[in-house]
């Protein structure tokens, strides 16, 4: 995972410094703290325009021995100066820290959250971005900051946050700094969930005829804290609504209808490789809606029949690992 | 910020929601107008009136006639076509170029940058176009020091200053970013900022090197100042003594001439055509062999007076030199300022634009060694008329054959007769002398003088005029010498027996014109200029107090050019360093500097966050006695795991958990109670023992 070759060749004290000053790798552990050597600092487009301004303020007044215009012209070099240094203060001891990637369907955004701590300094306007997300917030003193990123997943498969670049031009607008973490941090992107998606296919794993007749609800096993990806349906909105906190409803049992095989080879021919995983997610969610065991069965991979969280997650990530049609 | 890392960097494009092109809300609008307006006024005591009032009746139409909808504050702001504003930027260049005659001097271009400025900010709408108006007003900060640099011009610069740095706070907040906009904090920031970076300011200021001339011209002024003229006529000085500016201020190295010494020798004029004196054209001169007397050595401040002539004591014995060249020798010099004319008088270089400084030597003698071979015969001449003049001469020739004797019985007819030193003398007509000696008998120094060497030149003797000033008050505040324009005053000289010898007729009428003053001449009820009278009071106390201040700050703020710069590094020892060793030590001092700061930036306690430095050191104390907080803990939870780790300590952690989360996150309504809370929290953490205790205790 970490790229940094470890010997003593040339290419690899370049690799070392390349990963120093750019972070390529996804090598940091948490919690990272912005130090000096991390953060970077330029003029922003403004800082560029006052620079000139205040060198030709300083040139003129050199020019015509206007010793006041030399001093306003130092008094702003000071006020650019200073706010250099609060540009770095704004960013440095800042602790980040990663928290989760959340759950994503193919064409969806996967959300990553980290968490942001400043000590017992405020930190203002502080700007992420990474991997074509944006969010900017404030930290304040004392108190930790939680960012997400809605980090755009356009295909299924593994999809890591990348490098996240901190960065804010607070106070002036006229510096910029900036610095790099890359975590490895990453979650599973799943296949696209086809939309208008066939009923499930009824009994293939035997159904019994008591079975069918019964309620599509499975009995209420319990409740157990919320987690993030969670289905809206599965929320215990009462408990939210009475304020005694966000818990998702666990169903045991059998649910109408039955156990169901999902299975890859009794898909119509005609389908293709990302058509079919998409209709077999679409029904993995089904079942799990409808709280069906399921059992999955895909080439190189075969899930006996089974309910619940894990098991969704492992047939889902299933689908989204499974090679591409280059890969084979 | 690894710098040498950073080189190869490019910090990456702004994210998309931050365009440069994003609409100002009426917050960033009217900080932009009080910005404009503050760098305004300062300039425009020194713009034609109505180019003053344009200016500011712009920015303040755009503020209140194009005032965005208040009650939508982020709303865009109204846009003008942009036409129209390239319309009024070419009829303001017109109505410019019509009012000062000319376009592309200095004081032209000074008024269209102001109204432009103000042009520009009517269309402003973007941030961009923020920045940009930022920039231009920082250029308005330095014209108003083309007119003056005083310290109230300084003064009046600085509401500006903290202005860019608060505009460019507001400019760069997102209106939807929910960061506090609020007028205070913008303006406090900027002003801590500033103060922050005068440290950096003012070792830029010593340290930078400053120009020993100009890069490019210098704008021909085209304003008059007062002071002596190349001519002198009847009225001329008088009309001068009414004023009360200073002509120039004079540090002395050792003792004070006394009054009736201090000739300050300005221009010599030999040329008279009946009615006005005019000055010859200058001859190359030497200055003249010393032949002992006392020296003086002194630093002359002379305000600018678009003139040529520098002033010195009567009689200079060296070249006007910069302050900086230290000892060396002053004739050898290959920097001087000005040279020396056969007659004896200063001249510069160049007409004297801004205010200079220089130091003179003066030998305090009455008399030098003259050419008569070139000098006689234009000395003598005279305009054929003022006949009773000539013929009083001629008289006196036959009962004073010694030239000597003659210009004494002059001088006792002077002070026998009934002659009146007065500032308002009747106006004269045809032959000045004539009337002036034989009617009116009421004159100023210009008409004694004037008479005197008519009267010398009809008897034979080769005279002159000599203009400049005589005396001069030392300022009690500051120990230096104001010469003021009050001091303006004419004598005589006569060439005898090859020398040039002083003579001041006006001391032979009012010998208390030169012991003591201008003030102590005149009756009171003759106009004397208010800070020329002799009476002191709290006003003239203030008047030179608020002149010494200016004194220091011209020789040391105003003044602080490449020959200052020279002096104060060889007084520091700096001058033997060589330029990058200079260098070296002032990027030393900055970064000393950053370090200072920002480890003060960073490390520093504050006070209104006393509750949060409490707890954050308690809960190192407990993490280093092996109970760290977890990052999803809130002090309440932390506080019970502590007391279950630690019951001997339960009503401790108790204590500390409910006042800390409080204070965090309750409402308290007062200060008081919140110093209530805080001194629980601090007493109930001095109950816990040292980490290591603890950590042997559970």
């Amino acid at each position: 995972m970490v790229a940094v070759p470890t010997d003593a060749t040339v290419s690899g004290w370049v690799a070392r410094i390349r990963q120093r000053a750019f972070r390529i790798a996804p090598a940091d552990r948490d919690p990272v703290v912005l130090r000096h050597s991390r953060i970077y600092i330029l003029p922003t487009r403004p800082g560029w325009a006052m620079i000139a301004t205040v060198a030709t303020m300083l040139v003129a007044s050199l020019n015509y021995a206007l010793s006041l215009g030399v001093g306003v012209a130092f008094l702003l070099s000071g006020l650019l100066a200073a706010s250099l240094l609060h540009t770095f203060r704004n960013l440095a001891g800042i602790e980040v820290t990663p928290l989760s990637a959340g759950e994503a369907f193919a064409g969806g955004h996967m959300a990553f959250t980290l968490s942001l701590h400043g000590g017992a300094l405020a930190r203002s306007a502080v700007t992420l971005a990474a991997s074509g997300a944006n969010a900017y917030g404030e930290v304040p003193a004392g108190a930790a900051l939680t960012v997400t990123l809605d980090v755009p997943a356009p295909a299924r498969g593994r999809k890591s946050l990348g490098r996240v670049t901190l960065s804010s031009d607070y106070p002036m607008g006229l510096w910029r700094g900036w610095a790099y973490v890359h975590f490895p941090l990453a979650g599973i992107v799943y296949p696209e969930v086809e939309i208008g998606a066939p009923p499930l296919p009824q009994g293939a794993m035997g159904a019994d005829a008591l079975s069918t007749g019964r309620s599509d609800d499975a009995d209420l096993a319990g409740l157990r804290e919320f987690q993030r990806g969670d289905s809206p349906q599965r929320v215990a909105w009462k408990a939210v609504a009475r304020g005694a906190g966000w818990y998702t409803k666990e169903f045991d049992g059998v649910g109408g209808g039955g156990p169901v095989a999902l299975a890859w080879a009794a898909l119509p021919a005609a389908l293709d490789r990302e058509a079919r995983l998409s209709r077999l997610t679409a029904w993995v969610l089904a079942a799990e809606r409808a709280a069906r065991p399921f059992g999955l069965a895909i080439p190189g991979t075969s899930l006996p029949g089974g309910q619940g969280r894990p098991h969704r997650r492992n047939a889902l990530a299933a689908l989204a690992e499974f090679p591409r049609a280059t890969e084979v | 910020m690894s710098i040498a890392q950073a080189l190869g960097l490019r910090p990456r494009a702004r994210p998309a929601e931050e365009p440069r092109r994003a609409l100002l809300d009426s917050h960033q609008i009217g900080w932009l107008g009080a910005l404009l307006l503050a760098a305004q006024l300062p300039q425009a005591p020194h713009l034609p009136i109505w180019i003053a009032a344009m200016g500011i009746l712009l920015v303040v139409v755009r503020l209140v006639v194009l005032r965005q909808d208040r009650q939508r504050p982020h709303a865009p702001p109204p846009r003008i076509p942009s036409w129209t504003l390239v319309l009024f930027a070419v009829a303001a260049a017109f109505a410019v170029r019509a009012s000062y005659g000319y376009l592309s001097g200095r004081d032209p271009s000074v008024a269209f940058l102001y109204i432009l400025v103000a042009i520009k900010f009517l269309e402003t709408r973007t941030r961009r176009d923020g920045t940009f108006l930022v920039c231009l007003s920082c250029f308005l900060l330095i014209t108003p020091f083309f007119y003056g640099q005083s310290p109230l011009a300084a003064l009046a610069a600085l509401p500006a200053v903290a202005l860019v740095g608060a505009t460019l706070d507001a400019l760069t907040r997102n209106p939807g970013a929910g960061a506090s906009t609020g007028r205070g904090p913008a303006l406090r920031r900027s002003i801590v900022m500033i103060m922050q970076g005068i440290p950096v300011a003012i070792l830029l200021f010593v340290l930078f090197p400053r120009l020993a001339g100009p890069l490019w011209g210098l704008p021909s002024d085209h304003s008059a100042q007062t002071g002596l003229s190349e001519t002198m006529e009847p009225g001329q000085i008088s009309e001068l003594s009414l004023s009360d500016a200073v002509a120039f201020r004079v540090d002395f190295d050792g003792p004070v001439p006394a009054p009736r010494e201090r000739y300050w020798r300005g221009p010599v004029l030999s040329r008279f055509d009946g009615r006005t004196w005019t000055a010859g054209s200058p001859q190359f001169g030497r200055v003249p062999v010393s032949e002992g007397g006392s020296v003086v050595t002194y630093t002359v401040n002379l305000e600018p007076s678009n003139r040529m002539w520098l002033f010195a004591l009567d009689l200079p014995s060296s070249l006007p030199r910069a302050e900086s060249e230290g000892n060396a020798t002053p004739s050898t010099s290959t920097s001087t300022l000005a040279f020396i004319s056969r007659d004896q008088q200063l001249l510069a270089r160049s007409p004297v634009t801004q205010s200079i400084r220089y130091v003179q030597q003066s030998v305090l003698r009455s008399s030098f060694p003259g050419n008569p071979q070139f000098e006689t015969s234009a000395n003598l001449y005279l305009p054929a008329n003022n006949p009773r003049t000539r013929a009083f001469a001629r008289e006196l020739r036959e009962s004073h054959p010694d030239d000597r004797a003659l210009i004494a019985a002059v001088l006792q007819w002077f002070n026998q007769e009934d002659f009146v030193y007065t500032m308002s003398p009747p106006a004269l007509n045809e032959d000045t002398a004539d009337e002036f000696l034989f009617d009116t008998r009421r004159g100023f120094c210009e008409h004694y003088a004037s008479a005197f060497v008519v009267l010398l030149r009809a008897a034979g003797i080769p005279a002159r005029v000599v203009t400049g000033y005589q005396g001069g008050a030392m300022n009690p505040r500051g120990n230096y010498m104001i010469v003021r324009q009050s001091d303006a005053h004419a004598w005589a000289e006569a060439l005898i027996d090859g020398r040039w010898q002083r003579f001041d007729p006006t001391a032979a009428v009012s010998p208390s014109r030169i012991e003591i003053g201008l003030g102590g001449a005149l009756p009171v009820s003759e106009s004397v200029p208010f800070l020329a009278r002799l009476d002191t009071s709290w006003l003239k106390t203030v008047q030179l107090t608020w002149d010494a201040i200016n004194h220091d700050w011209r020789r040391n703020i105003v003044g602080y050019n490449y020959a200052r710069q020279r002096s104060l590094w060889r007084e520091w020892r700096l001058d033997g360093l060589l330029p990058w060793e200079v260098v070296a030590l002032g990027a030393a001092a900055l970064f000393a500097w950053a370090g200072l700061l920002a480890a003060w930036l960073l490390f520093r306690r504050r006070r209104q966050e006393r509750a949060l430095v409490l707890w954050d050191d308690l809960c190192r104390r407990l993490a280093r006695a092996g109970l760290p907080r977890q990052s999803h803990e809130g002090p309440m939870a932390f506080a019970q795991r502590a007391a279950l780790r630690w019951p001997q300590f339960a009503i401790a952690f108790a204590a500390i958990g409910q006042s800390f989360a409080t204070l965090r996150y309750g409402e308290t309504a007062t200060s008081r109670q919140r110093d209530a809370l805080v001194a629980t929290l601090q007493r109930a953490i001095e109950v816990l023992p040292a980490p290591a205790a603890l950590r042997q205790s559970s």
